[in-house]
């Protein structure tokens, strides 16, 4: 697509040559930039990525909105009011265009490689810009393009030629307003914090982002049944202060023929306030962003160091009061506070299992509301099905995720540590480390979930929620001990997994439906006393699991 | 009439001068050291001299042109090699140069040549397509080696130009630099460390905190440094200085 895009720069060389602009080196930097971009790891999909490094990862990207566009198309289709359908697909190409800046476009933003390889080369600033420009605008084309051609494509289809041509220039509109919220966003985050806090809000964006995928593939084919409900659709007032309902009204507006005050009101802010602001970005806030780019790349060091030194002072306690709480032996105390802190600080873990946990709320969303079925009915009609279950037993899948993940880490040549200590048994760090998921990831998830189960079935279920407690343990400690051990960040990110993987995991699933089953059974006969009796058994069974993880020896740990 | 000249130079971040006016002049042909602590503005110095920064006080010149002036036309004509391997690091070395020889507007066929040859005397020819992220920082130091001299360049500035190199690899670039030299290139340089390349170096210039504190070759600046005047500075730039204390306490903390 870039080439194509490149064709249609190419047009206006004389445009170019004629202002001063070099444009054979512009070119030159343009394509290099491009290739770039098509070499870069794309956070979003960083681990579908992994598997293959010379392909175009940029295409991959590209074809995955161009999917999630699909969706919205048929949205687009299926839905009987205009206005509806382009708000949401607007909101769509504005949401999906200011999350891709913010994330992706911030690695070639905040890189500083390009002072120092291009500067002292002879080219007139004028160039420079304009060949950042150019580059920009292609990027930007590329994936508003990949976005929004079914959408418009659906337009034109369905609304006739001149509805779709109006849409190709909302939707322009909308990216402007997209550039402009990541460039005001991106001020605000270097204005109030330093350069290493922005990497790190840019990683909270980036995981977000994954989240609004996953959960984005699970919800939006099932949004479509839900069609019918959208005509009782009402405008309220605050509506009319989002773009892409201007837009939207812009389009109603040139589709039924209707120029009332509201309408062309709704037109005037549509057009006026993204150019409006894109001029006010380019003259006031360009300069100043600009500037402080370059001091925060001249370093202020001492204020960075005063920076990290607070939050570490802040973080401190946290892991200390939990391993002093659960931890006996010294060695696992130090498991149990390596592996908390190392996974609230290192980026690839959070970005490999933070995403997954929505698939905790999608999970839930697909056993309780079963397609097909209204969703304030089945919202009304929640509390008389025994469906708590899935409340209690969901969470686990994703969470037991995060005993392989932990496994996994850029740095992992560090553990050299753990082989050069004078240590007797290293089961002792992982039943730390073992300790530490269970309580920072498990502990506060169910916890939620449990107090949503009391706030709708009442406090009678404390007993079932008890027993899963004591049951999710029981299956997190049966994982931690079936699988292959590995010292927490020890291994190399991407290597191949082991064979026998898939009889362990067969395994795994039977014990959890057995223990699912068994609580499922106890609650269809009314057996309470035989669910309160057991909790002591699996607490006991707990402990033992535990005593059997501290006394692995070096021979049982896979390297 | 000096290859390179500056005045008065004067540069301030936040406040703070990094360069508290720095006076002086090089002749063509010259290999020149400029050394000093981290810290002291070295790096400041050659990113003025190849027209990077732009705003400082002060008058400087390169080829005899004012680099607030002229900037392209003394960017065509000499080489920078920045620190810390700053390059693209997702491009092959091929691409890199030829990227890199673009910019300068070389023949695409010549740089092609010129760079699969001089990727062939660093022993980099089989990784010629190969993405750099992969490769070690003296692989890269070689690469960004090539395409600041690529052209061919009057004037070379390098910052530290041996860190992360090999052994053999500092013998060769100090071999290369006395080649250049025969050739007719003017070459400035800057360390932190008094290393085995500033045995060749025509003329040596330390500065600290922004200010120059001493400017001769090595041997006078040696002799210097026995009378006492240089001593500290110097010894602690060559890197055997008395630590002794330092190295006693620590040892000391650890019986405890």
């Amino acid at each position: 697509m870039d080439k194509i895009l490149l064709k249609l720069v190419g047009i206006f060389k004389n445009v170019f040559n004629s202002q001063g602009i070099d444009y054979a080196r512009m070119m030159t930097i343009v394509e290099t930039k491009l290739t770039m971009d098509k070499r870069r790891v794309y956070m979003s999909w960083k681990q579908k990525q992994q598997k293959k490094e010379n392909a175009n990862h940029l295409n991959g990207v590209l074809f995955f909105y161009a999917l999630m566009g699909m969706f919205v198309a048929i949205l687009l289709f299926a839905f009987p009011s205009l206005m509806l359908g382009m708000i949401l697909v607007h909101t769509y190409v504005l949401f999906m265009m200011s999350m891709t800046l913010i994330t992706d476009f911030s690695t070639v933003l905040l890189d500083t490689t390009d002072n120092q390889v291009i500067l002292p080369k002879p080219i007139t600033s004028k160039t420079l810009f304009m060949a950042r420009l150019v580059h920009i605008l292609i990027y930007l084309l590329q994936f508003t393009i990949a976005i929004a051609v079914l959408p418009i494509g659906v337009a034109f289809f369905k609304y006739g030629f001149f509805v779709g041509l109006v849409m190709i220039f909302t939707v322009l509109l909308t990216v402007l307003m997209a550039v402009f919220i990541t460039y005001l966003l991106y001020l605000l985050i270097i204005r109030f914090s330093s350069e290493s806090r922005v990497k790190d809000i840019v990683t909270y964006f980036q995981i977000f982002m994954t989240v609004i995928f996953t959960v984005g593939f699970q919800v939006l084919p099932r949004m479509i049944s839900l069609s019918q409900l959208t005509q009782t659709f009402q405008l309220h007032w605050y509506s009319y202060l989002l773009p892409p309902v201007w837009m939207a009204m812009a389009i109603d507006a040139i589709a039924n023929l209707q120029f009332d005050a509201l309408h062309l009101g709704m037109i005037a802010l549509a057009f006026v306030v993204p150019i409006f602001t894109f001029w006010f970005m380019n003259k006031y806030l360009a300069p100043s962003f600009a500037k402080k780019l370059a001091a925060m790349n001249n370093g202020d060091n001492e204020k960075r160091d005063a920076n990290t030194i607070i939050t570490q002072q802040e973080k401190k306690p946290l892991s200390k009061i939990f391993s002093s709480m659960v931890c006996t032996l010294p060695l696992e105390k130090s498991g149990f506070e390596i592996t908390w802190k190392i996974t609230g600080r290192d980026k690839s873990f959070k970005l490999q299992f933070y995403p997954s946990m929505a698939y905790i709320a999608v999970f839930i969303f697909i056993f309780v509301f079963k397609s097909g079925e209204d969703l304030t009915t089945a919202w009304n009609t929640l509390s008389d099905k025994n469906v708590f279950l899935a409340f209690f037993y969901v969470p686990m899948m994703t969470i037991s995720g995060s005993l392989m993940i932990v496994a996994f880490n850029e740095n992992y040549l560090a553990s050299w540590i753990y082989h050069s200590l004078p240590i007797n048994k290293p089961g002792e760090l992982i039943a730390g480390m073992v300790k530490s998921l269970f309580i920072k990831f498990f502990i506060p998830v169910y916890a939620a979930l449990a107090i949503f189960c009391f706030y709708i079935w009442g406090i009678n279920v404390l007993d079932d929620a008890l027993f899963a407690f004591a049951n999710n343990l029981f299956c997190f400690l049966i994982f931690a001990n079936l699988s292959d051990h590995y010292l927490p960040f020890s291994r190399q990110p991407n290597t191949q997994q082991q064979s026998g993987k898939f009889l362990k995991a067969i395994l795994q699933m039977i014990i959890v439906g057995i223990t699912i089953f068994i609580h499922y059974i106890l609650i269809k006969t009314n057996l309470s006393w035989l669910l309160w009796a057991l909790i002591p058994v699996l607490f006991i069974a707990c402990l033992l699991l535990i005593k059997r993880l501290q006394n692995l020896s070096w021979q049982q740990i896979s390297i | 009439m000096s290859i390179i000249q500056l005045k008065q130079l004067k540069k301030e971040y936040n406040g703070n001068f990094v360069l508290k006016g720095i006076d002086l002049a090089f002749n063509a042909g010259e290999i020149i050291g400029y050394i000093g602590p981290n810290g002291a503005g070295k790096s400041t110095t050659i990113k003025i001299l190849t027209g990077i920064i732009n705003d400082f006080w002060g008058e400087v010149t390169v080829l005899g042109m004012d680099v607030r002036k002229n900037p392209i036309e003394i960017k065509q004509r000499i080489g920078y090699i920045p620190e810390q391997a700053a390059l693209y690091e997702v491009l092959s070395p091929i691409e890199y140069l030829n990227f890199v020889g673009k910019l300068y507007q070389l023949d695409e066929s010549l740089i092609y040549k010129k760079s699969m040859d001089l990727l062939k005397l660093f022993e980099l020819d089989d990784k010629a397509n190969m993405r750099m992220n992969g490769f070690s920082k003296g692989m890269k130091q070689k690469v960004l080696l090539i395409s600041g001299l690529i052209h061919n360049p009057e004037i070379i500035f390098l910052d530290e130009p041996l860190s992360g190199l090999d052994a053999n690899a500092v013998i060769l670039v100090k071999e290369i630099l006395a080649q250049l030299k025969n050739a007719g290139k003017t070459i400035f340089y800057s360390s932190h460390i008094m290393d085995v390349v500033e045995k060749i170096s025509d003329r040596i210039i330390i500065i600290n905190k922004g200010e120059v504190i001493a400017d001769g070759t090595f041997e006078s600046l040696k002799a210097e440094a026995h009378k006492g005047s240089l001593e500290n500075i110097f010894t602690a730039l060559t890197g055997d200085s008395g630590y002794q204390t330092t190295a006693h306490d620590f040892v000391n903390i650890l019986k405890n």
